[in-house]
Parts: C-alpha cells; structure tokens; sequence
C-alpha cells in the first residue's frame, strides 16, 4: 500500500472489476462489475452453484479473465499471475499450511518476499488476533475460530491491497461467528483494506457488508447496499435470504382453486412467484381473520411460538406471541389469520426496480 | 422386562469375544508365515557364525557392493523417478494411461525377463552397447548393471509414491501460498515439496528395499561384478547372488548365516527410522510412514 500510481498519482487502492467473464468447466461467470474501495465490505452472496467462488478465484488470478479487465489505480492487472496482485486470498478451507507452525504460516508472505522481519511481523499479528500463545503450534491443533483469525492473519501479513475470503463463517459456532464479525469491522475501519467476502450465511453478511453483489447461474442478479436488498428481492433465494419466511413459486399457488389463499396470491406474484413475511394471527380460532388453517407443528423461539399451518395445499408459517400471554395452538387446531396486502412482494426479474449502484 | 435385560440381551458380536478371537487368528497366521522364516534361518544360524561370516572379507565385499549400488539406484529413483510422479500428478496430457500402465510395468514382470530383455538390448553390437562402451559405462558384469536393473524393478514404487504425495497436496493451500506472494517456483519449493516429502520418502525406502532385495535380472545381467566405475574392490557379486551361490553349492550353515546378517542390518536400519521418529529428527511422524 502507499505505491505510488503512473502519472505521480498517489494510490488511493481503487480497484474497478470492468465486465468480467470467465470460464470454468463449461460454467460462465459474467459479465460482473465491481468498484471497491478501501474501508468497504463487498458480500458475494448466491446459492451453491451460482458463481461465487468461481468470480473470488477469477480475481486471484486462478482463472482466466475471458472478457473485461481487473483496473487497481489505472493500472491493468488483468493478466498479471495471482503474486503480483498483491492479495490476501483465504480460499474455502482456508488452506492454511499443515507443515508450518502459526506463527510461520502468519510470516509466510513476508518470507517469500524476503522481508528479515518477517517474524517479529507475525508475532505483531498473532499479538492483534489474541493468537500470541498458539504461536509454535501446527493449524491441525486449533480450533475452528482460531483457525478463521490465523488465516485471515497470515492474509494481512503481506499488507495486501485486497482481501478476498470464501465461506468465512462456515461451520464456526455462535461464538467464534461474533468474533470473527469484530475482526472484519476492525479490518474495516484500522486497516482499510477492501474486502470482497463470499458467504451464504444472511445475518453476518447484513452485519458487515457495505454493499452486496447476487450471483445467479454466473450472472449478477442484483447490486446494491442492505436496504436494496431487503427491499428488492428478485428471487425465492434472495427473498429467503433476506427473512420473508413464506416463499412461492407460481406452480404451486397456480394449482389453487378461485377464493382460496393460493389463488389470492397468485394474483400478486411475479413471473418468479410470490412472497410474504410471517403474518400474526390476532388470536386462535378468531371468527375475523380472512384465511383458515390446520396446526401441523409447534415450537417456540426466541422471538416467539413458531408455529406452522397448512391452508388446502400451501404451508405457511405463522408467529404467535410467546406463552404464557398467547393462546398455545396444539397440533390439528384451526388457526384464522389474514395476510397483509403490503407484506406481499412479487418476485421475478425486476425489469423497472431500481438498482443500487455498488460503491 | 428390565432395562438391564434389554441391554444384555441385545447382541454383542462387535466387540464379542469371538469376533476378537477371530482377528487375532487371522493377523496371527500372518505374522508367523513373516517370523517363522526368519526364525529358522536364525536356528541355522548360531551367533559365532553369523560374526564369521560378518568378518569374512568375501561377505563384506558383497555387502559393499549391494549397499553401493543400491544407494545409485535410490538417488537415480530421486534425479528420474519425482519428476517423472510430480508429471504424472499434476499434469493432464493425452497418453497418460499408457504412461501409468509403463510405470507399473516393472512391478508385475517377473524380474528374470527383465533381465533377459536388458540381455538382448546390450549384446555386443547393439547401439546401447556401442554406445555405453564408448563413454566408458560398459553394463555386463560390472555394478553399473546391478544399478541398471535395480532401477528398473525400483524406480516404480517412489514414482508411485510421489504421484500420489504430489496428488494430495491440497490445492486450495498452494493457490493461498501463489495469491500471497509466492511465484510458482518458491510455492512448489515452500509448500509442495515439503507437503509431499513424507510420501515420497515412503517411495524411496520402498525403493531401496526392493533394490537391495533383487536377484533374478542381477543373476543375467550381473552375475560376477567385476570393478569398475564406482566399485574398484575385487570380483565380487550381490548379496542376494552371493547367498544362492552358497545355497547352490551346498553350504547351507554359511547361506543360513549370511542371510541372518542382512536380516540383522535392514533390522538395524528400519529401527533407526523408527528411532529417527521417536526423536523427532525425520521430515515425518511417527507411524506416518512404515506401517
């Protein structure tokens, strides 16, 4: 960080990802666009499938660019080898070394570049992530959490310009996800790198993303910050991902008979289906509510009884209030409720939605 | 009925007694047909003769000879063979099948047709034997024929086992090592290589074993060693054709005793490694790489 740019310009680490395409075994990824800028969090968010660690590989410089350019500071990295971008990359897995130690894995980008103070370097870092201690032990010894700070240590040794992380979060406990949640907002605001992280998990994607990029098929399928995203699911993935709990598709509403629930949203649903955030029911067996169905399952929650009902062929998922000030509806009850029309989002490709530009 | 009868009732032939009685049985019966051998050259071999023959000056030289070159056939296994697995591991080219199924070639032939096909390649005349003669390497009867035919039964097993190391390492940690900085010479030399060294040592000790172990194409292609090259000392032959000339000639007692001697050092040798693991001062762990 702090070269210096062609023209005299100081750099100011922007990278621009200019209608990139690439290939890999017959899946297409692209075109995608992306600015990125110090200080901001891009989440890379999509179902297993969708391009996700295909566009992170892509920007290492594992694939190759088959159209567009990878721009950082106006200078053209698109064809450079993934050493000369000066990344951090922490592939799924994390692929830390099994044959060095922490501390080792931590001073190995300062090594390969020579730096003698490689390891008083590493120590420093170990310092920051509270890894001090687990210095001289081997990555087969450490824990899940502990791994994810070693990996993400060792990707900032080198003083990267961007850091790219597949599946931070995967199979880390409650825990270990808080953790990891404050080291990126640290990694955020101290050492302003740009961070371009790929997840499927929507609560730390919402709570560390500045912007967010929805790849769909190798396509992007929406570009925007939280509120977009929330607001503008085009799809049944992003609308579960987003917390509309009810989500359908225009096959299974279409098949319900005139007057019924599934042909009262059938009216309102995209060409993609139809979705709705939980409904609360005023009360069990409420002779008002516009729409009626069978219990089928019951549990509580943190934020209240989680209970499942089914009208004719539709299952739809309810919040009552927690007992013991609500009603406790048992399994095989009739539970009246109504949908409100506001709560009900139309999916399918959002020809006129606005879209958020990514900053 | 009682919880506790439920639970005796239920069968219990996973860890039963039969069951356990079975396994040791059968890995038993193995272990004999290993030990008992070795058992009996011991019986034929008391202890006075087995220093004889260790003092012998004829035995010392063959052993000599057999440790020499066996030790330019491993090091050959190390400069041909990783390369030729690491080509195998990692990269795709057409006739690839045809490459592998050549590899295993030598381990499936029986090794006195590979040594009457080597025969055949340097009978005089023939280009190889023009060829190795007028850069001074002549092959018939002298080490560098005991080392060609070692390395042809040999080889295979650490190009097998550095196929398979180089195969193991972990793709996604060597691209963490390219995307950090790290070209892809200093990645293959910091990550790769040491990754894939405890297998690879497997292959060379397996190496060597089969090496020091080979008799049948010594037998045409080797039978006397006369010096020459690397081997200066007097006409001498391999172990391994030094112990059946005995056994041939009918001197059983000597054969038994010789034989007990090797048996002594490759005991030696495999309890260093095991120390070696112990003490912590090989590139593995323990149990990693001998079973």
């Amino acid at each position: 960080m702090g070269a210096v740019a062609p023209g005299g310009a100081p750099s100011v680490n922007a990278w621009s990802v200019e209608g990139v395409v690439s290939h890999v075994d017959g899946f297409r990824l692209g075109p995608v666009d992306l600015e990125l800028a110090p200080g901001r969090v891009v989440a890379v968010l999509g179902s297993s499938g969708a391009g996700k660690t295909t566009l992170l590989r892509t920007l290492a410089g594992f694939l190759p660019v088959r159209a567009g350019r990878i721009v950082r500071d106006g200078v053209d990295l698109t064809d450079r080898p993934p050493e000369e971008r000066g990344l951090g990359y922490v592939p799924q897995g994390l692929g830390l070394f099994p044959h060095r130690t922490v501390e080792r894995n931590v001073s190995y980008p300062l090594e390969v570049r020579g730096r003698t103070d490689a390891i008083a370097r590493s120590r420093e870092l170990l310092e920051r992530f509270g890894l001090a201690e687990l210095a001289h032990r081997r990555p087969a010894r450490l824990s899940g959490g502990e791994l994810e700070r070693v990996a993400l240590a060792r990707a900032l040794a080198g003083e990267p310009d961007l850091v790219l992380w597949d599946e931070p979060w995967q199979a880390l406990d409650v825990e270990a996800r808080h953790e990891l949640g404050r080291v990126l907002e640290e990694l955020r605001e101290t050492d302003r790198v740009p961070v371009v992280v790929v997840t499927h998990d929507p609560s730390l994607a919402f709570s560390v993303a500045d912007s967010f990029l929805v790849l769909r098929a190798g396509k992007v399928a929406l570009r925007g910050d939280a509120a977009t995203m929330l607001a503008h699911p085009s799809d049944a993935f992003l609308a579960r991902f987003a917390g509309f709990e009810n989500v359908y598709d225009r096959a299974s509403l279409e098949r319900g008979r005139p007057g019924s629930l599934a042909a009262w949203l059938s009216e309102r649903a995209g060409t993609d289906g139809v979705a709705f955030v939980r409904p609360t029911p005023k009360a069990v067996g409420d002779p008002h509510g516009a729409w009626e169905g069978v219990v089928r399952s019951a549990r509580p929650t943190p934020e209240g009884l989680a209970v499942t009902v089914r009208v004719d062929d539709l299952s739809v998922a309810l919040r009552l209030p927690p007992p013991p000030t609500g009603v406790v509806p048992f399994v095989g009850a009739r539970v009246r409720f109504d949908v409100e029309e506001k709560s009900v989002l139309a999916l399918g490709p959002p020809a006129s939605a606005p879209r958020g530009t990514l900053q | 009925m009682s919880r506790g009868g439920a639970a005796s009732g239920r069968p219990r032939w996973r860890t039963g007694p039969y069951w356990l009685a079975l396994q040791l049985v059968l890995s038993g019966s193995l272990l004999l047909l290993f030990l008992l051998p070795i058992a009996a050259l011991f019986t034929y071999a008391p202890p006075q003769r087995i220093l004889a023959a260790a003092t012998n000056p004829a035995v010392s030289t063959a052993l000599y000879l057999t440790f020499l070159a066996s030790g330019i056939a491993v090091l050959a296994a190390v400069v041909f063979a990783i390369p030729l697995g690491y080509l195998l591991a990692r990269r795709a080219f057409r006739g690839r099948s045809v490459v592998e199924s050549v590899v295993a070639l030598p381990v499936v032939v029986p090794h006195l047709l590979v040594g009457v096909g080597l025969f055949f390649l340097i009978l005089p005349g023939s280009p190889l034997y023009r060829f190795t003669t007028a850069v001074g390497l002549p092959i018939y009867d002298t080490i560098w024929g005991v080392v060609l035919v070692m390395v042809f039964v040999s080889a295979p097993y650490t190009v097998l086992a550095a196929d398979l190391s180089f195969r193991a390492v972990d793709g996604r940690v060597l691209e963490a090592a390219r995307s950090l900085g790290a070209g892809p010479a200093t990645a293959f030399l910091t990550v790769t290589f040491p990754l894939a060294l405890r297998g690879i040592v497997a292959g060379l000790l397996l190496t060597w074993a089969r090496a020091v172990s080979e008799i049948g194409g010594i037998l045409i292609l080797a039978y006397a060693v006369y010096p020459g090259g690397p081997y200066s000392g007097p006409v001498t032959s391999t172990l391994s054709v030094y112990v059946y000339n005995l056994f041939q000639t009918g001197d059983l007692a000597d054969a038994a005793a010789v034989s007990s001697l090797f048996l002594l050092i490759a005991f030696v040798l495999f309890f260093l490694v095991r120390l070696g693991e112990r003490t912590g001062w090989v590139p593995w762990r323990r149990g990693e790489l001998l079973p």
